[in-house]
């Protein structure tokens, strides 16, 4: 053991240029994600911005207490719940299907001709794929057109006016623009797998479900798991660029996730005490969360982050 | 194997890795706001070297070249300083070359993260409603104008004028900002022109084809549209959108509709709730009858920006509320396409049901955006006379009119636009602001009373409109504009939960599927509102009313 770990230190010291090189990607989350916590102490302030953070009058909880009694931000807490909830069960797999049927084809040129069509629409903003997503939805728009061309409805239906469909909007239209890009940690984790495994099932008579499931899927299980945890973790979260780009008043009802109630309280209404106190206890309740899917995972699976 | 653990590893730290940094990334917005004091706070004010004479203007004193930074809180504003002819020959004449910057999202936001980190630009134009000017003017971020002014150029006082620079004096006695396109009640009871930009709209050619219905009561205003319904579907192979609401619930559906419909903002010196107006609900039960027919749809209510545009530009709404500043690019441009007819013109809207001409909101005193000094700036001196050479007669010509002799020439004894600018602002406004850089180009300063002597004849189709708009509004009313609490305040916090949640409620009313579920709609709306802590607002309302009173009749 300790053999091992000094083993460890030598190495690391051996390889002291190419270890430093993580040394800007370290200063920049201290300033950028460590440094700014320390400004949750305004969650339990009074604080205005015209003012110096010290002066503001410390008020204890009293944010906390306002938030947990206002209907608006339950309200939030279920939309969060609800879409993520969807794009948790029914959007996890998706990349891994894909991932497994790409790893599936034999062309290498259409493979890769695939790939890169799929994981385009990531790199287009969600302000321009959510314009893009408006006018698909809207009047005259192509998904009402092939709705009534296949007979599925007889008038057009403004899809972003009625809230009901906005959770199934926030989840299409994600898993269209995120597969690919999602996907690619899978394919790179399958890429890992040494085909020497592949011909040994092959020879011992395995077939391509079976090399699928016995190989494919035990090799890149780990990937699976940590991806499920931080998943499980990001559960409060949501994707803010694309929720405020679909939202409106008609669906404002359904669309306010945890993140747009932060922004509404905080950057459009100016508390920024109270936006900062509900951020703080939805930070906690993530950690929580993490911890708690970190260890099903462990007891489950045997990986898990820590 | 052992190759395949340390793949399957690095696979698991690239995954950890990327899934955290877009986690990271996310979690850090929020706590953006770091409160440090600026540091310009108490920096006293330099020594002036040479006295000013109140009677003529400083910046004469002192013409070598210094740089301005100057924030134009209006994130379309896409023009710059240096390229165009009016600010290259103001540069040259006043020394001062100006670098402007514009937020790259929301004007309010950015100016209060610049608060926070002390690095404000030399001058700062932000719209007088934005939360963020009381900000700057409570946290002492920008220089009290008049004491700057007594200092450098005492010039200032003069071109001011006391209406003004009286109508931004906060308690303290100080003066923080210059106001553009401010109008005071005496100057629009004299000159005729109000500023009112709210009108009601409706293409012109279906309107007269109809037979020119009456709009303005809720039965001929659900028949026209029956009509549109029954024989005008469709213009253009698209589908015809027959209701317009700008600013969607909060404003075109709210306020605007209210002022069409003549709803007082007072009664008997008391603040009054025009929420519950009997007039204003009857009229969004017939939006909800008209909806309920299937004559409106929700498109108004959840277009973006885009689409509006588009359905704009192509003459695809037949009605719109809609101030006609919004239709001086669409309008001339559709008289000029294809189907000439096809612009709109300004009518009758909605009216309450005594019939009384609406009540327009008139430009006001507040005006649109203020401009301020920042106590970030190294040349406070410089930028109080650049100022005042802005604000007074010889700027706002220089500004408007460009050059002598190049864009404009004296006629008459008055200076008049050249033919060729003229020319060019009915043809190609964009080459005329790019080129040139005059009339509206410059608006950060602009003093409608100045420059509106100056400003050719509109085109026919925008004259209509505003014509139409300045014979309806209510000049007195400009005292009412903005009495909502702003800022962090209690009350205002109260407000803020109030109108969000009309901006949800209004859609639902609109949607409800009989007159019985609008009633407890709107019934839930009003409990709701009290719960939130309305009459803390209505007494808000009413002490500002008062104080804005006081300060008139000073």
């Amino acid at each position: 053991m300790f053999q091992q770990r000094s083993g460890q230190i030598k190495t690391f010291l051996r390889q002291w240029q190419l270890q430093s090189m993580v040394i800007p990607g370290i200063i920049w989350m201290l300033i950028f994600c460590y440094i700014p916590m320390l400004w949750l102490i305004i969650g339990f302030m009074d604080y205005s911005i015209a003012k110096p953070m010290l002066e503001s009058p410390f008020v204890g909880l009293k944010h906390f207490q306002d938030f947990v009694t206002d209907e608006r931000f339950w309200r939030s807490i279920r939309n969060t719940l609800g879409m993520s909830s969807i794009k948790l069960l029914l959007g996890f797999p998706i990349p891994i299907l894909f991932a497994l049927l790409l790893n599936e084809i034999r062309s290498i040129r259409f493979k890769r001709t695939v790939q890169t069509i799929s994981y385009l629409p990531h790199f287009i903003a969600w302000t321009i794929f959510g314009g893009i997503m408006l006018n698909w939805l809207g009047e005259g728009g192509v998904i009402n057109q092939l709705m009534m061309a296949l007979g599925l409805q007889e008038r057009e239906i403004l899809f972003n006016s009625d809230p009901k469909y906005f959770w199934w909007i926030t989840y299409f239209s994600d898993t269209l623009k995120e597969t690919g890009w999602s996907a690619i940690i899978y394919i790179a984790a399958i890429a890992g797998i040494d085909p020497a495994l592949y011909e040994a099932a092959e020879l011992d008579g395995a077939g391509r479900w079976q090399r699928m499931w016995h190989i494919t899927i035990q090799s890149i299980r780990p990937t699976i798991a940590i991806l499920f945890i931080l998943a499980v973790s990001g559960i409060l979260g949501s994707n803010f660029e694309q929720i405020f780009m679909l939202k409106n008043n008609m669906n404002m009802r359904m669309a306010e996730s945890l993140d747009l109630y932060i922004y509404n309280m905080g950057l459009v209404s100016g508390r920024y005490s109270f936006s900062t106190a509900v951020l703080f206890a939805r930070s906690i309740v993530a950690l929580g969360l993490l911890f708690l899917a970190n260890y099903m995972s462990k007891k489950l699976t045997g990986d898990s982050i820590f | 194997m052992k190759r395949n653990s340390v793949k399957s590893f690095m696979a698991l730290i690239l995954a950890v890795i990327l899934v955290m940094g877009t986690a990271a990334c996310t979690r850090s917005e929020d706590n953006g706001n770091s409160p440090n004091s600026p540091s310009g706070d108490n920096k006293p004010l330099p020594p002036s070297e040479t006295k000013a004479n109140p009677d003529e203007p400083a910046w004469k004193l002192d013409t070598s070249p210094v740089d301005l930074t100057w924030f134009v809180g209006a994130n379309w504003y896409a023009h710059s300083w240096g390229e165009t002819l009016t600010s290259k020959y103001v540069t040259e004449k006043t020394g001062v070359n100006i670098k402007l910057e514009v937020p790259s999202g929301e004007a309010n936001e950015q100016i209060t993260l610049m608060m926070t980190s002390g690095k404000l630009p030399d001058l700062i134009t932000l719209g007088s409603w934005e939360n963020a000017v009381k900000k700057l003017w409570e946290g002492d971020h920008v220089y009290a104008l008049n004491e700057l002014a007594e200092q450098y150029d005492p010039y200032f006082f003069k071109i001011a004028g006391d209406g003004t620079l009286k109508w931004y004096r906060q308690e303290n006695g100080n003066t923080y900002g210059v106001p553009n396109d401010s109008y005071s009640p005496n100057l629009m009871h004299e000159t005729g022109r109000s500023a009112a930009n709210q009108t009601f709209l409706v293409r012109k050619d279906l309107y007269e084809e109809m037979g020119k219905p009456d709009l303005s009561t809720p039965e001929g205003f659900l028949n026209a549209l029956q009509l549109i319904k029954d024989k005008y579907p469709q213009y253009k192979g698209q589908p015809i959108s027959p209701f317009f609401a700008q600013g969607n619930v909060p404003y075109g559906m709210t306020e605007y509709l209210q002022n069409l419909l003549a709803v007082p903002y007072e009664k008997e010196g008391k603040v009054n709730d025009r929420m519950i107006d009997p007039d204003y609900i009857a009229w969004l039960k017939t939006f909800r009858t008209a909806y309920e027919r299937g004559l409106i749809n929700v498109d108004f209510l959840v277009d973006s920006d885009t689409q509006v545009e588009e359905k704009t530009n192509n003459a695809r709404y037949f009605m719109m509320v809609r101030e006609w500043t919004g239709m001086v690019a669409a309008n001339p441009m559709l008289a000029a396409g294809a189907n000439p007819d096809s612009y709109y013109i300004a009518v009758d809207g909605p009216q309450n049901s005594k019939g009384d001409k609406a009540k327009l909101f008139p430009g006001n005193m507040d005006g649109w955006m203020v401009t301020m000094i920042s106590k970030n700036t190294k040349n406070p001196e410089r930028a109080i006379r650049f100022l005042t050479y802005l604000a007074s007669e010889e700027g706002q010509r220089d500004l408007f009119l460009g050059k002598e002799g190049e864009t404009w020439e004296m006629a008459d004894g008055k200076p008049q636009l050249k033919a060729e600018m003229i020319q060019l602002l009915e043809s190609d406004i964009e080459k005329m602001e790019k080129e040139y850089g005059i009339m509206d180009t410059y608006w950060m300063v602009r003093n409608p009373v100045i420059i509106n002597q100056w400003r050719p004849e509109k085109a026919p189709v925008i004259k209509q409109m505003e014509e139409f708009a300045n014979a309806q509004a209510d000049i007195e009313s400009g005292i009412y504009k903005g009495l909502d609490p702003q800022g962090d305040s209690d009350v205002a916090v109260a407000w803020s939960r109030i109108s969000q949640n009309w901006e949800e409620v209004l859609p639902e009313l609109i949607t409800a599927k009989d007159e019985a579920a609008f009633d407890k709609t709107f019934e839930s709306y009003l409990a709701r509102r009290t719960n939130y802590g309305f009459d803390k607002v209505m007494e808000y309302r009413q002490t500002e009313l008062d104080a804005r009173k006081a300060r008139m009749a000073e």
